[in-house]
């Protein structure tokens, strides 16, 4: 689906009246940032789970979904960036929405050295969870920034409440690519889980037995 | 909507300039992805060889 999603806007979707064929990026950028920030929406739900029901499987898949956001993160920032040459002038700028984002970047990362660095994974887990809710907040900030202060970012283009600025023949193959994408990270977050259950869980019996 | 917005292959590659930025993204995105889907198929594979020794060894 994201193959599909990819070669539809890539080779099919005509090109952009103002930024001509650099526009294309879009369908990677614009999933990967989505992503990004729901990615982090589904670990501090996770979070609070573990904090207050501890749920042992919710810190699990903090740990596994974590170096998956940093991924994502990454590639929306760097994605734009490259998308920024040709369409700014310029490869980086501090404004509200990309230094949201570097935040949140550097959030994944934080997280995923805090767990690294403890040698009692229960606490790693637990300091992890209170890490991860303190940093929500910057969620509702990376979406509102661009409303809250003048940046040289672009407003969003589609809205959940169904609004969108984009001519069909370009939105429907970014709405494939954001579903396809979504898939594909599932896909890779199931691997991942799997592989961290299988890592903590080594010793106990049902692991063993399962092999 | 389904008509190649391109004439040709070098047109595809080009895209007026903007292809170097283009592809280099899809590039970089798809290596990043197919990279990720290796590494925990790898850990996977890694981790389960683990324990079958253990087991066999246990």
């Amino acid at each position: 689906m994201l193959t599909l999603g990819w070669i539809w806007g890539l080779l099919f979707a005509p090109q952009d009246a103002v930024q001509g064929n650099s526009y294309r990026i879009i369908f990677l950028h614009v999933p990967s940032v989505i992503f990004a920030e729901l990615i982090y929406f589904f670990m501090a739900i996770c979070a609070l789970m573990h904090l207050v029901w501890r749920v042992k499987l919710a810190a699990y898949l903090i740990k596994a979904a974590a170096p998956i956001g940093a991924m994502i993160t990454f590639l929306g920032l760097l994605s734009g960036s490259i998308w920024g040459i040709p369409t700014w002038g310029t490869w980086w700028q501090w404004d509200a929405r990309i230094t949201s984002t570097l935040i949140l970047f550097i959030m994944y990362l934080g997280i995923l050295t805090l767990h690294g660095s403890f040698s009692n994974k229960e606490k790693a887990d637990r300091l992890m969870s209170i890490l991860v809710v303190i940093g929500v907040i910057n969620i509702p900030i990376i979406k509102k920034s661009v409303d809250w202060w003048s940046t040289l970012h672009q407003p969003a283009s589609i809205t959940v409440s169904g609004g969108s600025s984009i001519d069909p023949s370009m939105l429907y193959p970014l709405l494939i690519s954001i579903i396809g994408l979504g898939f594909t990270l599932i896909s890779l977050g199931i691997l991942s889980s799997r592989s961290y259950i299988f890592t903590r869980e080594k010793n106990k019996k049902w692991i063993q037995d399962s092999v | 909507m389904f008509d190649l917005a391109f004439n040709n292959f070098n047109e595809i590659l080009d895209m007026d300039g903007h292809g170097i930025y283009v592809w280099s993204v899809y590039t970089i995105g798809i290596s990043m992805i197919l990279l990720s889907f290796l590494v925990a198929k790898h850990r996977i594979h890694d981790i389960k060889k683990k324990i079958k020794t253990k087991n066999a060894s246990s």
